[in-house]
């Protein structure tokens, strides 16, 4: 199947990107086009005008700021973040991730942009972005807005992202305890998936603060607050027991869509499998990091 | 070990064209003229068509003209075993995806978008979406009436139930069940059924179609481009002579391309414009085309005190889809195939193929074997468990030897089914370390292949030493032209890169029944050996007139003919005896069901074996099943092309791993839920095991050239069984529906819980 007929242009900076798609409703960013084509050769989505954010310089940097952030320009691919030096060492279960995201034809043209800005349930960067309480940064015509991870999706296929507003930048500050990361997919993509970033006390075995999302369940990431509060302040050789006394209750608070991808009460068993997995994992990183 | 420079030059010759990109694909030809069809599909269940308005598609520039069932209707209706189908739907839609008008434009863009402007208007019918629901009284007819043509495509025909859903019924009866039951130990049974499932070929269905006045030629990717000319035909009054089929590389056929698929359609289009029409599906398109029938098994086994099995009843229900197609051979084929390598003398079995409103069911690898060796095999650990018995003792102890005959009306068995089992239990695979003997499940199986054994080969010897092969098999990967090269090179002493083989061409190629049922090496390969020969026999007349030699004398060398006291190339032969520098002599071979004194006649022309273990790591948390090891045997008679058999029989595997774990193709009340290569899952390479042996059986007793036997289809019938009977014997848990998926898995565990 084809794409119905589109024009296209391929603008070098970002003002330029923004007035060209304007808000007619017409045109739309395109990036690695892994989620837009496929969609617009269904014609699932239909758009007179595509503007390519690929000819713009900047928007492929990844840096650890003087603020000690970590930012990712929108347009970098899954296989330009998973082999990056930086995110390798400051946040290695992203890079994990990125390298495990799809096949190896989406992985070195889909972007993490795009990934967030198509909006799928079904996806596993939001699901840690969330986790490692990223910010995005949104670019429009009116100026700069940052919204933060857990905002974004709005519902399925649906972000708060203007049609006009580009999405420029992720930035989340670096990790300083251990990110885990999983997800169970039988087929394209994941069933369900689970990240957990604690911050440590710098001179103790002592959880700061955690951040768990669970994904792919409802139609964007859902935090973990029992699990969350039963965390802080705990050591790492307590961390089982923590959860395990609130799992079945934060669990059940779940938003759970029944659909192919299992049923809900599958879903959220494994939603707890993974999280104690995820658990282990990290209390042996936090272990080794001391 | 051979040498690398030896195994290059053997090298397959379209391999060398794939990997190089030269090869060509239907999408890769361009006819003078050409035109593109673009299909308008039913997007509901069962429905009369009320009314087809094509006028604003028809306004669109570059639009050439419509094809809706109107303009075909006179042509009356197709099929292969039963009429039941119309070129194009005409005043009722049967299945979502049913075609129901094709937009003909200058290009595929222009055609799909003016295909978007075609006006249906539908009203819906009551509906049988399931073989339940087929049955049910008061069901809904699919089809009114049941035109069978017999012996048209297969020997035999279709047994439909007028008035009914069941457009066929196998039955097979021997010795006395009931009294068998009566006086068993033990009387055990089980239910299973069994997933439609797509072929997923990588080259979805395309075809080109130019229609000629009297005359019409076909680009298509058929593995039976004799059943194509003859359909095309008969639809259109057009003489065989007068239709030529070409089929050039074909990316994956599995029995999706068999019997006759779109051709009817896009010829259809050609007449109506009077220009060459192209349609090139997308693999959605083709998922809505085809598909494996699904099926609903009950299996019952008698056994006496010892564990003998006394009598075996089944009964299987398929779901044939909306139209016939094969459906009705599938499911003959099925009650074959639950047999199994065992001693019953008592058998009962039936099989029934039903229209459902659903895509259209469709031969695939082992036609009615999956579904059947699914059910028998995790039947047979039922068995063995209810009697406290080893299932691999219970299996060795009932199994027929070499030489027996599991039902009157079949060949003996021509393969120690035991050695298949002894060579995949004992595979070094499973000595490795890690490996775990608890968590092992076995399954066997032996089908009969339908080969009807009738072929035709021309070899044609130039006078250079060079040859040509021409054959109607079509290169779908498997390998088979670089192997009847390589029969035709063996049987005239010369090099394999002397042989080549022609592309299928209709018009060059001799009738042959198809590629298909594991047929090719033995019955084409035969005709290509005898062909060969009767080349050979002419040149040796030549040389013994020319030369005053006796005939007896003569050997073929590479080259040329050596009479004992020196070597004359086909040079000096052909000049000689022709008396120009130029020629070249035409070997003809064929096979029938009469050759060699009636001995390929009796069905199954030899046995497909295969026999698989297979050892599971279960995820007790996610219900996810991990296969680290599997072996796979086939007794296959003789290699000919080492890499390309073993290809075959992975291949094969592979694909039975899909069967077992991911492939479904789903429908809700009729509505497709995953026709599309996202929704749809087939195992990727880190989903089938790491440590796969695959050995192949070489006994030189095969009724084909060198003794082979065909293979290909084996391999993909005990997967899904040997995992279920791991997951029994070491989880406690019996599957009994397809795909064994995670979720499914974890909730038979927290059912034993
Ligand atoms: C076969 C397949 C399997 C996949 N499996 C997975 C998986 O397992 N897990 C997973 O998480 N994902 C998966 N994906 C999704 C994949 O990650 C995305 O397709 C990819 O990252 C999208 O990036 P893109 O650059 O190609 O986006 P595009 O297709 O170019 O764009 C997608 C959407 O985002 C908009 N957009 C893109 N960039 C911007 C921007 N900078 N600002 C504003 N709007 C923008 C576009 O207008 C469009 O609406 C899979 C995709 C495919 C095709």
């Amino acid at each position: 199947m084809l794409t119905s007929p589109f024009t296209f242009e391929k603008p070098t900076t970002i003002a330029d990107a923004i007035e060209a798609v304007g808000d007619s409703g017409e045109s739309m960013f395109y990036s690695g086009g892994t989620e837009l084509l496929l969609a617009m050769k269904m014609r699932v989505i239909h758009t007179e005008r595509l503007v390519d954010i690929k000819g713009i310089p900047g928007l492929d940097r990844i840096v650890l700021t003087d603020a000690n952030e970590i930012e990712i320009g929108s347009r970098c691919t899954h296989k330009r973040i998973a082999a990056d030096p930086v995110i390798r060492e400051h946040a290695p279960a992203l890079s994990t991730l990125c390298d495990n995201v799809a096949n190896v034809r989406v992985r070195s043209v889909g972007t993490i942009g795009g990934n967030l800005c198509f909006g799928e349930p079904h996806a596993d960067p939001p699901t840690m972005l969330a986790a490692l309480n990223a910010r995005l940064v949104l670019q429009g015509q009116t100026g700069v807005r940052f919204v933060h991870a857990d905002e974004f999706i709005r519902s399925e296929l649906e972000t708060v992202r203007e049609p006009d507003e580009l999405l420029t930048m992720i930035v989340f500050p670096r990790p300083t305890g251990p990110v885990t990361y999983r997800r169970f997919k039988h087929g394209e993509r994941p069933s369900v998936n689970v990240a957990m970033a604690w911050s440590m006390e710098a001179t103790s075995s002592t959880i700061k603060t955690a951040r768990v999302r669970v994904g792919a369940l409802g139609s964007r990431p859902q935090p973990l607050k029992a699990v969350e509060d039963a965390l802080k302040g705990r050591s790492i050789a307590d961390v089982r027991p923590a959860i395990e006394a609130v799992l079945a209750e934060a669990l059940d608070e779940l938003d759970i869509n029944d659909d192919r991808h299992g049923g809900a009460d599958y879903k959220r068993h494994l939603a707890g499998v993974l999280l104690l997995r995820n658990a282990e994992e990290a209390m042996t990183r936090g272990k080794r990091s001391r | 070990m051979s040498n690398p420079t030896d195994s290059m030059s053997s090298v397959r010759p379209d391999l060398i064209e794939k990997v190089t990109g030269r090869a060509e694909y239907i999408t890769d030809l361009v006819v003078p003229g050409m035109l593109h069809g673009f299909v308008v599909r039913s997007p509901v269940v069962h429905a009369r068509i009320v009314s087809i308005d094509t006028t604003a598609a028809r306004l669109i520039e570059g639009v050439v003209d419509v094809l809706v069932g109107a303009d075909v209707a006179s042509f009356g209706r197709w099929g292969v075993v039963l009429k039941d189908r119309p070129i194009i739907a005409i005043d009722r839609v049967r299945y979502v995806g049913e075609p129901v008008a094709v937009v003909i434009a200058e290009t595929v863009e222009i055609a799909e978008n003016a295909a978007e402007l075609v006006d249906v208007e539908y009203e819906e019918l009551p509906r049988a979406t399931t073989i339940r629901e087929a049955l049910a009284d008061g069901a809904p007819l699919i089809h009114e009436r049941h035109e069978n043509l017999e012996d048209f495509y297969f020997k035999g025909g279709a047994r439909p139930t007028q008035n009914s859903n069941v457009f066929h019924t196998y039955r097979s009866s021997v010795g006395d069940v009931d009294a068998a039951e009566a006086i068993a130990a033990h009387v055990h049974e089980d239910s299973f059924t069994f997933p439609a499932i797509s072929h997923f070929a990588m080259e979805p269905h395309t075809v080109i179609a130019d229609f000629q006045g009297d005359a019409l030629t076909i680009w298509a990717g058929a593995q039976t481009p004799t059943a194509v000319q003859k359909v095309l035909s008969r639809l259109f009054g057009l003489q065989l002579a007068k239709i030529r089929v070409v089929v050039p590389f074909v990316g994956g056929g599995f029995g999706g391309k068999a019997s006759v698929k779109i051709e009817p359609l896009v010829a259809a289009a050609s007449w109506k414009v009077r220009r060459p029409v192209r349609v090139a599906q997308s693999i959605s398109d083709s998922m809505l085309t085809c598909r494996r029938l699904g099926a609903e098994i009950t299996i019952r086994t008698a056994v006496d005190a010892k564990g003998r099995i006394l009598a075996k009843t089944a009964k299987l229900l398929l779901d044939g889809g909306a139209y016939s197609d094969t459906g009705s051979a599938v499911a003959t084929k099925s009650a074959n195939r639950i047999m199994g390598p065992y001693v019953m003398p008592n058998l009962r079995l039936e099989a029934s193929a039903v229209y459902t409103n659903t895509v259209p069911g469709a031969a695939f690898r082992s036609i009615g074997g999956p579904q059947a060796v699914w059910a028998k095999e995790s039947h047979m650990d039922n068995v063995a468990a209810a009697i406290g018995m080893d299932p691999v003792e219970f299996r060795l102890i009932n199994m027929a030897g070499r030489g027996e005959r599991t039902r009157p009306d079949l060949r003996p068995l021509d393969m120690d089914m035991s050695e298949l089992v002894g060579r995949v239990t004992q595979s070094p695979v499973f000595e490795t370390q890690g490996s775990n003997r608890r968590a092992r499940g076995l399954a066997v199986a032996a089908t009969d292949p339908a080969n009807t054994p009738i072929a035709n080969a021309i070899v044609r010897l130039k006078i250079d030493g060079s040859v040509s092969v021409s054959v109607s098999s079509i290169e779908v990967g498997q390998g088979a032209h670089a192997t009847m090269a390589r029969v035709a090179a063996q049987t005239l002493q010369q090099r394999f890169s002397a042989v080549t083989t022609l592309r299928t061409d209709t018009d060059i190629a001799p009738y042959d029944w198809g590629t298909g049922a594991s047929r090719s090496t033995v019955v084409v390969g035969l005709s290509v050996e005898s062909a060969a020969l009767d080349a050979a026999d002419q040149i040796f007349d030549m040389v013994a007139d020319v030369w005053e030699l006796p005939k007896d004398s003569l050997t073929l060398v590479e080259g040329g003919v050596s009479t004992g006291s020196e070597v004359l190339t086909f040079h000096q032969i052909f000049h000689r005896a022709l008396g120009v520098d130029s020629g070249e002599v035409v070997g003809r071979g064929g096979i029938t069901p009469r050759s060699k004194k009636g001995a390929l006649a009796e069905s199954p022309l030899f046995w497909e074996t295969s026999a698989g273990l297979a050892e599971i790591v279960v995820d007790e948390d996610t219900g996810q099943i991990h296969v680290p090891r599997y072996a796979s045997a086939a007794d296959v008679g003789r290699v000919i092309n080492r890499v390309a058999a073993e290809g075959q029989d992975e291949g094969a595997a592979a694909m039975g791993f899909g069967h077992a774990l991911f492939e479904e193709l789903e429908f809700d009340d009729g509505q497709p839920v995953n026709a599309t290569p996202i929704d749809y899952t087939i195992p990727r390479i880190t989903d089938v095991p790491p440590v796969f042996d695959t050995i192949l059986v070489e006994n030189g007793d095969g009724p084909g050239p060198g003794g082979a036997k065909g293979m290909g289809e084996g391999a993909i019938l005990p997967v899904a069984p040997a995992i279920a009977n791991a997951l029994f014997s070491t989880y406690g848990i019996r599957i009994t529906d397809l795909p064994m998926t995670p979720e499914k898995v974890w909730r038979a565990l927290q059912k034993r819980k």
